[in-house]
């Protein structure tokens, strides 16, 4: 059994068949909404917020080809990192897996993808949200 | 926003620079006093004549490091802060002096940096952070992402941000206080290692060691401490700001106007000079594309512009905007502590009219912008 890496980023509601979402919360005062942890709003400091769930399916807003990674990095190398703009407005960095490096496009549909990974040195393993290409096919 | 009220005019009456390098045999509290040492020689005043003084550092080297280094020169009881600030610690030192004195409380201060940043990619968060586990917590890979969504909006070249690179290198050669003072090619920078695309290794500053220093004055006081005006330059402006929402979140846009251009407009306002008074700049281009956001975020050029300015040489020594004329963050390398405050020896050296080889002609009023992790943003303007 997994739990998510970060459960104030994202949220795992069946562990068996590894779903979940996004979460972050909206401002009541002002409608901002953020991505991840918070207590008072980023934009007008209120602490009004109402928890969300966000969409699964995001655009591509810019990507790297990381070829030398950071410490610590527990996947492959080379990786591509990519910035995705939900439909509700944040931004979400996360690997872009899936794909070959050629076909990437800015402005293309991507779907959240939970990946179980090893954690620590203890051999638990954590679900990490990554983005895949998002087949229209998947609609239906 | 606070308007800046300045009280008492400020000049810096000395500076001091510790060569930027690779130092393994020589613990950073020597290169911090080096630097120190330099400056009150610069501005010809003595240990003991110092009220505050105001240590910039970022990576931990014992508690009260300041305090430590300083002690050496002798104990002479004044306050003594130890600022952490990300890459504008340094400067955010100098704001802290600048507005120690302009604001009445001390007449002399010394703001000083430095810094042993080990080699590899620099991360932000903690080992144990989710991030790590993510793959986004990457200075280099952070500013790739900029890189391209910039290239997407604005059209610009592998090989414009090639030239920023290309430039710095030239500048540096010119400085013997450079880390890296080998000039390159375009090619032979777009050729070096991928860190990552479109990035290469010569488009991303060297962590390096380094220190630097400077001595302020308030300007009535200069003649209580025998200091020669004719050498002292006046500070104009002092801002700084951190984060304001951008909407997004984690965000590289191609354009960032609300990490710089608040802290940019205050300085403006507060000198009472624009855009267009300003001779040389130095803007912090930890990476290729920083350089190029931070000239459009200052006002120098505009939005969407400075790649093409920078292939038409226009950032060049002899171009209309001198920018990071001693190498920058790209050539000096960048102990962060100690990046601020040789920022503003450069921007001295070259207001005096003693940069040598790489010196601006008639250069009169110099900027100097460094930002930090938390979006912090310091923008001082420096006149002769």
């Amino acid at each position: 059994m997994s739990s998510s890496i970060d459960d104030t980023r994202l949220i795992i509601c069946n562990e068996e068949e590894v779903q979940g979402a996004l979460v972050g919360f909206k401002c009541s005062d002002c409608n901002v909404v953020v991505f991840g942890p918070a207590t008072f709003c980023q934009s007008c400091t209120s602490d009004n917020l109402i928890t969300i769930t966000f969409d699964s399916v995001g655009s591509l807003y810019s990507y790297t080809e990381v070829k030398v990674p950071p410490h610590g990095w527990p996947g492959e190398v080379p990786y591509i990192l990519a910035e995705v703009e939900l439909p509700e407005g944040p931004h979400v960095l996360a690997e872009l897996i899936d794909i070959h490096h050629e076909d990437i496009q800015i402005g293309m549909a991507l779907k959240l993808a939970l990946i179980p990974v090893e954690y620590g040195t203890t051999g638990s393993t954590k679900i990490v949200y990554k983005w895949r290409p998002f087949q229209t096919s998947e609609l239906n | 926003m606070k308007n800046l009220k300045p009280g008492r005019e400020v000049v810096v009456a000395g500076v001091g620079l510790h060569p930027f390098g690779r130092f393994r045999d020589k613990p950073l509290a020597n290169l911090a006093l080096d630097s120190v040492i330099a400056a009150l020689k610069d501005a010809a005043v003595a240990w003991k004549d110092i009220q505050v003084a105001y240590f910039g550092h970022v990576y931990y080297e014992g508690m009260s490091f300041g305090e430590t280094s300083l002690s050496k020169l002798g104990l002479t009881g004044i306050p003594i802060i130890n600022v952490e600030n990300a890459c504008s610690s340094g400067s955010t030192a100098f704001w802290q002096a600048y507005w120690g004195i302009s604001s009445g409380v001390f007449d002399i201060a010394l703001a000083f940096g430095a810094e042993k940043v080990p080699g590899g990619p620099v991360s932000v968060t903690s080992e144990d952070s989710p991030d790590r586990y993510i793959g986004g917590d990457h200075m280099m890979a952070g500013y790739a992402l900029r890189s391209r969504r910039y290239m997407e909006e604005t059209g610009a070249t592998p090989a414009a941000l090639a030239q920023v690179t290309v430039k710095a290198r030239q500048n540096a050669s010119l400085n013997p206080y450079a880390h890296r003072k080998d000039t390159y090619t375009i090619e032979e920078v777009l050729n070096s290692r991928m860190i990552a695309d479109p990035l290469t290794l010569f488009q991303c500053c060297p962590t390096s060691e380094g220190a630097s220093a400077a001595v302020l004055c308030a300007k009535e006081a200069l003649t209580s401490y025998h200091i020669d005006p004719k050498r002292s330059v006046n500070v104009v402006a002092a801002a700084l700001t951190s984060g304001s929402y951008n909407g997004h979140g984690s965000d590289h846009s191609a354009f960032s106007p609300y990490r710089t251009e608040p802290a940019a407009l205050q300085a403006y306002e507060m000198s009472g000079l624009g855009p267009e008074d300003v001779d040389l700049v130095q803007v912090h281009d930890a990476a290729t594309i920083g350089e190029l956001q931070q000239l459009e975020a200052l006002h120098l050029i505009p939005y969407g512009e400075a790649w093409a300015a920078t292939i038409e040489g226009r950032t060049s020594l002899n171009g209309d905007i001198p920018t990071n004329t001693d190498g920058g963050l790209l050539a000096m390398g960048h102990p962060f502590g100690a990046t601020g405050v040789r920022m503003i020896h450069e921007t001295v050296t070259q207001l005096r009219n003693e940069a040598g080889d790489r010196q601006v002609p008639n250069a009169r009023v110099g900027v100097a912008e460094c930002s930090g992790a938390g979006d912090v943003t310091t923008v001082h303007i420096l006149t002769k």
